[in-house]
């Protein structure tokens, strides 16, 4: 792995970083957006890929987008980690994209790929083969706590079919459609359940079908995404830490004088480099690694950022504990990844299995 | 155009293969940190096996004998050594210390006195650097060094020297200048082993084997010329030694831990230890552990292609050491009771690796000092106050 990055990637970091923290400092920021309780930012999300256009980073260029792939996803997530903005690229240009692109037809690619590029569409995705039942024709069942389906216009579910497996898309206002959208933890990043009652088959789009082996690549695959903004967060809290403690003065000393402190520090570098040395190689791993990769990545940056979360609140002291100071944020983002598409422990499990064979 | 990288991946390859047989083949996998003391000889001739066929010094200059390869073809060239489970190096100290220091700082004299001798794997090289009073604290040196006549007279006492018994020659980092402190008045200087004034003691590690020693010099000595740089230049020099090493054995290394992790799989499926949900965790975290040092070790060494070693460089060792440590638990647990016995009244490879891990997070700046470094030098924190030795 040469050093993954080129002048185009370059470009976006530097843009995203500067609107992102714009939108930390001076702009909603978390608060806001605690404060609307939507955990959306209309204006953010129309800011960052009207004005910004980089919502189609990793859609083919054939479709309007800037065809940076993996990595291009990898640097815009990482800066929206750094600013926790609430805005629903995760799901609409992360695995939304990939499935699109992987299994749709030329007819579903060319309606829904330049509309997503241009920021005309959010869309939301979750795994529904294992949820849903079809019968007669009508779609009925429930998928809980589905990341920034409360925002989307559009609603991709996984659905058995027989021994085959569908993607198919639902607009959002579709009869027997309900989204239920919850109160969270973290404020930042809404989370909704979906529930359809004999929904009609006819009132859906079919984008394309998929094997079960594929999708489950495909869906870890898409979790470097999420490493990515874990990357991003840890290293926010670490460079917060590092001006706090730089600042703060015991003893007649700087805090950040203390071999203590100093100590902490390092781990929290130690465990956020290392992380990301996993995700930049996840995603430029050829195709036979990269869903290997994308598991360690993911295991280790959530891990990594909700352990850095909670010393960076430690080494704050009582600062730290306050709402008003937005590390708290921080903190219930990356107890949120945690969970979000299964814990680190079902990450490591996985790899087990691989290694050693079922545990039974 | 052929590939470089792959071209020594294949030649290099071929030849470990073909080579690393007959009276070899029971050199595979052994010798290395923990089990210094396998094979002394037949490792020596191993060596020059090596250096007659041209793998000796391969990241020198061809001028000094050397093939001049860039830090990939030195990193496929360690991978490939790595791959046949090539022993540890007799020579290493000599090959990818003192030889790139010499070449560096050495005059043309003492690049044709000191080089010829590492290449052929006929002398062999230990390094002098910690005293007992100078460990973590480095620079708080107290050997001595006076010029007497056309020799250099040497007095002091060295520990912690590996693979000095079967060492011709010492570099010794010694004080030169009466009453100088910390990093001034140090000289670096190349002393022979063969002599009254040089008495070496094995030192029995936890392991019970002794790959370590104690160095005493008692008006030993050295000719006036065998010194790298002036008085004064001996810290300049010691520190770029170490720079040197850096980077390219990282993923031979690799490979000896991806054959611990084998062997611990390997073994949990045998004895039953995989039904243990615990152990699976600890497992499969091993294995992302030594998946990212490859991660890390490719991107940091990407980044120093392009002639930068990035601040991130200064979390590798603290990384591996942990993580090497950590196995060596992970493997006594999954050896289960029989990590008890010893058989033939012998320490089993894994234990002596559990045992020896435990000098990973201590050698080579312990654990403690790596999070110093990298608060310091890669985060920018305020450096530790130092100590009045008064109070």
């Amino acid at each position: 792995m040469a050093y993954p990055f080129s002048e185009d990637h370059d470009m976006i970091r530097e843009a995203v970083r500067g609107w992102a923290q714009d939108w930390f400092d001076g702009g909603q920021g978390p608060e806001g957006v605690h404060k609307a309780g939507t955990g959306f930012d209309a204006k953010a999300w129309e800011s960052l890929t009207k004005e910004l256009g980089m919502a189609g980073v990793a859609i083919d260029e054939a479709y309007g987008g800037a065809g940076l792939g993996d990595l291009g996803r990898v640097v815009i997530m990482e800066e929206l980690g750094a600013s926790l903005a609430s805005v629903p690229f995760l799901s609409t240009c992360g695995i939304s994209v990939d499935l699109i692109t992987a299994c749709g037809s030329d007819a579903a690619k060319a309606d829904l790929l330049p509309k997503i590029a241009s920021g005309e569409l959010i869309v939301s995705y979750c795994d529904g083969h294992n949820a849903l039942k079809l019968e007669d024709g009508k779609i009925s069942g429930g998928v809980s706590h589905v990341v920034s389906a409360a925002n989307a216009d559009l609603i991709l579910l996984s659905l058995r079919d027989a021994d085959k497996i569908e993607i198919i898309a639902i607009p959002n206002k579709t009869n027997g459609l309900q989204i239920k959208a919850h109160q969270t933890m973290d404020p930042t990043r809404a989370v909704a359940d979906i529930r359809l009652d004999a929904v009609n088959k006819s009132d859906v789009t079919i984008i394309g079908t998929i094997s079960e082996a594929d999708l489950n690549e495909l869906v870890i695959q898409s979790f470097i995404a999420l490493a990515a903004e874990c990357i991003g967060g840890a290293q926010k809290c670490l460079d917060m830490t590092l001006e706090y403690t730089g600042q703060r003065v015991q003893f007649d000393r700087t805090i950040a004088s203390f071999q203590a402190i100093k100590h902490k520090c390092a781990d929290m570098y130690v465990a956020i480099e290392e992380a990301r040395s996993a995700v930049y190689y996840a995603a430029t791993a050829e195709p036979a690694e990269k869903t290997e990769a994308a598991l360690i990545a993911k295991a280790t940056a959530t891990e990594m950022f909700f352990k850095v979360a909670g010393d960076a609140i430690q080494l704050h002291g009582g600062i730290g504990f306050t709402w008003e100071y937005p590390l708290h944020f921080f903190f219930k983002r990356a107890r949120a990844n945690r969970t979000m598409f299964g814990t680190p422990t079902r990450d490591y499990e996985r790899l087990a299995v691989g290694l050693l064979g079922d545990a039974a | 155009m052929s590939d470089p990288v792959q071209k020594v991946r294949d030649e290099f390859g071929t030849w470990m293969k073909e080579n690393l047989a007959g009276e070899f083949a029971c050199l595979k996998w052994r010798g290395t940190f923990g089990d210094d003391e396998a094979y002394p000889e037949l490792r020596q001739k191993w060596e020059q096996k090596l250096g007659a066929d041209g793998w000796v010094g391969v990241g020198w200059p061809k001028k000094y004998g050397g093939r001049g390869y860039s830090l990939p073809e030195m990193v496929a060239y360690n991978e490939e050594y790595a791959r046949y489970g090539g022993p540890g190096r007799s020579g290493h100290i000599g090959e990818t210390l003192f030889g790139p220091t010499v070449i560096a700082f050495g005059t043309e004299e003492q690049k044709k006195q000191f080089l010829p001798g590492i290449r052929a794997g006929t002398e062999y090289w230990c390094q002098g650097y910690s005293e007992p009073n100078a460990g973590s604290d480095l620079s708080n040196i107290k050997t001595k060094a006076r010029l007497v006549g056309d020799e250099w007279v040497v007095d002091g006492q060295k520990i912690w020297t590996s693979l000095a018994v079967d060492a011709d020659w010492v570099f010794v980092i010694a004080r030169a200048e009466e009453g100088s402190k910390g990093r001034n008045g140090l000289v670096f200087l190349l002393v022979p082993l063969d002599q009254p004034g040089v008495e070496i003691r094995p030192i029995t590690q936890i392991t019970g084997g002794s790959e370590f020693n104690e160095l005493f010099f008692t008006e030993a000595k050295t000719a006036k010329g065998n010194i790298l740089g002036g008085v004064g230049d001996g810290w300049k020099i010691a520190m770029a030694l170490l720079g040197f090493e850096r980077g390219a054995s990282t993923l031979g290394q690799q490979m000896i831990f991806a054959n611990e992790v084998n062997e611990i799989i390997k073994l949990a499926k045998i004895n039953g230890a995989y039904h243990d949900p615990h152990i699976r965790q600890r497992i499969a975290k091993a294995y992302a552990g030594l998946k990212i040092m490859r991660f890390s070790a490719l991107r940091m060494l990407s980044g120093a292609e392009k002639g930068e070693w990035g601040p991130e460089t200064y979390t590798s060792k603290i990384y591996w050491a942990t993580w090497h440590r950590d196995l060596g638990e992970l493997a006594m647990d999954v050896v289960g009771s029989e990590a008890e016995i010893m058989k033939d009244g012998e320490f089993g490879a894994l234990q002596k690796m559990f045992l020896f891990s435990r000098a990973d997070t201590i050698y080579a700046g312990t654990n403690q000092i790596q999070r110093n470094m990298i608060a310091e030098r890669a985060l920018g924190m305020p450096k530790e106050p130092r100590g009045d030795p008064n109070a």
